[in-house]
């Protein structure tokens, strides 16, 4: 009656899953919660669940780009943290405001002081 | 330098309702639904191709809570998949029933099959009469099948459900035989699966939790990054468009971006993209030397207005004085009566005033007179008018030169500037060159003898040790203030500001597919594509590995990109042992094979003894899973662990039970 977020289908007898706006929405476990609910369970040995069959870490050392241009990457300025892979990369480098070194860095998952 | 590309900017078309044809209604046909997380494809068992192909995606948009209280609260309409012909206008309103790659969302999920069903044109009254082929993530777990088949039996009645793997059904989809190493890469995960003999080797399988919607997140943040001033330009689709239309694999990552450090082949190679802009208003097509001719004439129409006026007033005067003086001489005559007649009549009370009026008139038609003058001179002088200290050559070749030599002067005085503000910011800091460098003048200034003076230059010691703006930085100020003005002047206003509004694109092509083998450049822990199909290889005998590497399969939407193919056979080179044999072969359609594959799947006679009937699923439980050869292996959850000690956090109701019962 009010949109067709309540429209109701001939195929449908009644709703499965949709609420009616403005009850109580069911909260939905998201995949990590699922997850975690699913490997604290007693499994066989030879059960095979999503959490198992993630990527190794890699052991591989990393390779270093520049943030700015993508380059390989030799240098990394400490007072920004950025690498960069020449002078002129160096003078620009320097010159970033503050919001655009911090977001270059959470790009690279390199915001955190550990790890 | 032409080659600039331009953004499509695709709008979709929304879907129309399908005709329910009685073959349908009545033919028990099976529905076969491909749901990705980045699109979803339905379509018959009995069709060629998908009848409806979408994004995954929900618009709900606000209500409107400022509309007035009488009129009750429009709901504007739920937007699902083509329907929402504009994604970025409700891009923070977006839902999506994925979790990576997983169903969780399933109040969405209903939002969407209510939309497949309806755009279908089903009108079965009370249940959706076919059985339901469709895919699901590999190992998916089972608390999401669960939720789904009760979705599907219990919201929507379906007679019977199948569940199969995306990537195994684009592999038998395209007949590459029973042994493969598929490597799907998808929206937001790569799965590498090896199948031996037909039999999918479910445990040395690995997923790589990484695919396209990282790589879109990540090529937009560097754009924006890289030019902050079209943040709002550079959108998520428009970024889409270019990961999806305009980017490479590189075949050596490595040596392909070192070719990028050098200038040439960056004029050479860079792609340029031009974003949408609005013509500034200022530049409406007319030259510089036009819009100065414009406000020349304006002047010279302002100046004879201005000559006009003042010529009236100066009639309107002399007329005043005429009638005055005529009184005046009434007076002089002796016309008593008349004289304060007329006077009545112009205010005046005595003679005395109108002596005074008589003079002030006199003087005003002077002058005025005199103004005129004035501005006749003037307009004489106007040409000759001097403009200021700079005073650039009229000859255009002259005043480039004058033009250049002014920039070149600006920029030397601003990197004076500089330097000499990095000096004074160095020198306030100890132990820096600068701080010492100003302790040996101050020492010497100490030493120096009686001769200190003599000479001017003597004195510039004491600018080299001050701390504070010298005369020089306010005289070199004053310069620059100066040349800022001049160039602000005679600059030209840039000719093009389409060259504004375009995006440089050199590594970032390469850079952002290139996550997929290298995890690292986003902070992602994991190993990358060719690492993980190496660390896969290990696990099985030299046989098993030649079997897998000469049948390496890439399919899903992101192995599309140009150059995979070739830099998965070189990754095999240098993984595999020497002179051993490799093969690469990609799907067909990487974006459909897997609908293809489990239409045949489902139009195939033994369809139904792979479904999941209504029974089956009431007695086996909602998570049963009617295992075939291109589904997940179904494993039964075992039930929780009920020990005090041992309990489990996950199911908070059975601990609460057991605390009542040690009570």
């Amino acid at each position: 009656m009010t949109g067709d977020s309540e429209k109701t289908y001939c195929f449908k007898s009644e709703n499965k899953f949709i609420v009616k706006s403005g009850c109580k929405k069911r909260m939905w476990r998201s995949l990590k919660q699922i997850l975690t609910a699913e490997r604290a369970l007693p499994w066989h040995n030879e059960a095979v669940l999503y959490y198992s069959i993630n990527a190794p870490p890699s052991f591989r050392p990393n390779k270093k780009y520049s943030d700015i241009s993508g380059l390989p990457a030799p240098y990394i300025d400490r007072h920004s943290k950025l690498f960069y892979s020449n002078v002129e990369e160096f003078a620009t480098v320097r010159s970033l405001p503050m919001d655009i070194t911090a977001g270059y860095l959470l790009l690279r998952g390199a915001n955190t002081m550990v790890g | 330098m032409e080659n600039v590309l331009v953004l499509k900017d695709y709008k979709t078309v929304p879907d129309i309702v399908h005709e329910y044809s009685p073959t349908l209604k009545f033919g028990h046909i099976p529905l076969v639904i491909d749901n990705g997380s980045y699109q979803c494809r339905v379509g018959w068992s009995i069709n060629d191709e998908p009848n409806l192909i979408f994004k995954n995606l929900i618009a709900r948009p606000r209500k409107d809570r400022c509309k007035k209280d009488a009129e009750p609260p429009a709901t504007p309409p739920i937007q699902i998949g083509n329907d929402i012909v504009n994604i970025e206008a409700v891009r923070f309103q977006l839902k999506t029933q994925f979790d990576k790659n997983v169903v969780t969302h399933f109040e969405a999920q209903e939002q969407v099959f209510d939309y497949i069903f309806s755009h279908l044109g089903i009108d079965n009254e009370g249940s959706v009469p076919h059985p339901i082929c469709m895919t699901e993530a590999f190992v998916t777990p089972n608390y999401c099948r669960q939720l789904m088949s009760e979705l599907l039996f219990e919201g929507y009645g379906v007679p019977g459900v199948s569940y199969g793997v995306d990537s195994l059904f684009s592999m038998y989809k395209n007949d590459i035989g029973d042994s493969a190493l598929i490597i799907n890469c998808g929206y937001h995960t790569i799965h590498i699966i090896p199948v031996i003999r037909g039999q999918v080797i479910v445990d040395h399988a690995r997923r790589i939790n990484l695919g396209g919607s990282e790589m879109i997140y990540y090529l937009h943040k560097l754009l924006q990054l890289k030019y902050p001033v079209h943040v709002n330009a550079i959108t998520m689709s428009r970024v889409e468009e270019i990961l999806q239309e305009h980017s490479s694999i590189a075949l050596n990552y490595q040596d392909e971006i070192r070719k990028w450090a050098n200038p040439d082949y960056y004029e050479a190679n860079v792609k340029r993209i031009q974003l949408p802009y609005v013509q500034a208003a200022s530049s409406t097509g007319l030259t510089a030397e036009q819009q100065k001719e414009r406000k020349k004439e304006m002047a010279r129409r302002l100046l004879e207005i201005n000559a006009r006026k003042r010529e009236e007033r100066l009639a309107e005067d002399e007329e005043q004085l005429n009638q005055l003086l005529s009184i005046k001489d009434m007076i002089e005559d002796g016309d008593t009566d008349e004289f304060n007649e007329a006077i009545k009549g112009f205010d005046i009370k005595s003679y005395e005033d109108l002596q005074r009026q008589i003079t002030n008139l006199n003087m005003r038609i002077d002058k005025n007179k005199q103004r005129i003058a004035a501005a006749a001179t003037a307009e004489e002088n106007l040409e000759t008018r001097p403009t200021g200290r700079m005073n650039p050559p009229t000859e255009p070749e002259a005043f480039q030169v004058w033009l250049n030599d002014t920039r070149t002067k600006y920029r030397e005085l601003v990197a004076r500037r500089e330097a000499r503000r990095a000096r004074r910011a160095a020198m306030v800091k100890r132990r820096t060159a600068a701080a010492a460098e100003r302790m040996r003048v101050i020492s010497r200034l100490a030493a120096a003898g009686d001769d200190f003076g003599n000479q001017d230059s003597d004195w510039d010691a004491y600018k080299s040790i001050s701390r504070e703006a010298d005369s020089d930085s306010e005289a070199d100020g004053e310069r620059l203030l100066e040349l800022e003005e001049a160039l602000r002047e005679y600059e030209p206003p840039p000719a093009n500001s389409s060259q504004h509004h375009q995006l440089h694109l050199a590594i970032e092509p390469l850079r952002a597919p290139e996550l997929m083998f290298q995890p690292s450049m986003m902070g992602n822990l994991e190993a990358g594509l060719a690492e993980t199909m190496d660390y896969v290889f290990k696990h099985f005998s030299p046989e098993d590995q030649l079997l897998l590497a000469n049948n390496v399969f890439l399919t899903g939407g992101c192995s599309q990109f140009p150059g995979l193919k070739e830099r998965l056979e070189r990754e095999l080179l240098e993984m595999r042992p020497f002179q051993s044999t490799h093969k690469v072969v990609m799907a067909k359609n990487p974006c459909l094979d897997a609908w293809y594959g489990a239409r045949d799947f489902a139009g195939s006679n033994d369809f139904e003894n792979c479904c999941i009937s209504k029974e089956e699923y009431y007695e086996m439980g909602a998570e049963y899973l009617k295992e075939h050869y291109v589904s997940n292996k179904y494993y039964k959850s075992p039930a929780p662990i009920v020990d005090n000690t041992l309990a489990p956090a996950v199911d908070a109701n059975v601990v609460k039970e057991e605390i009542v019962v040690d009570c």
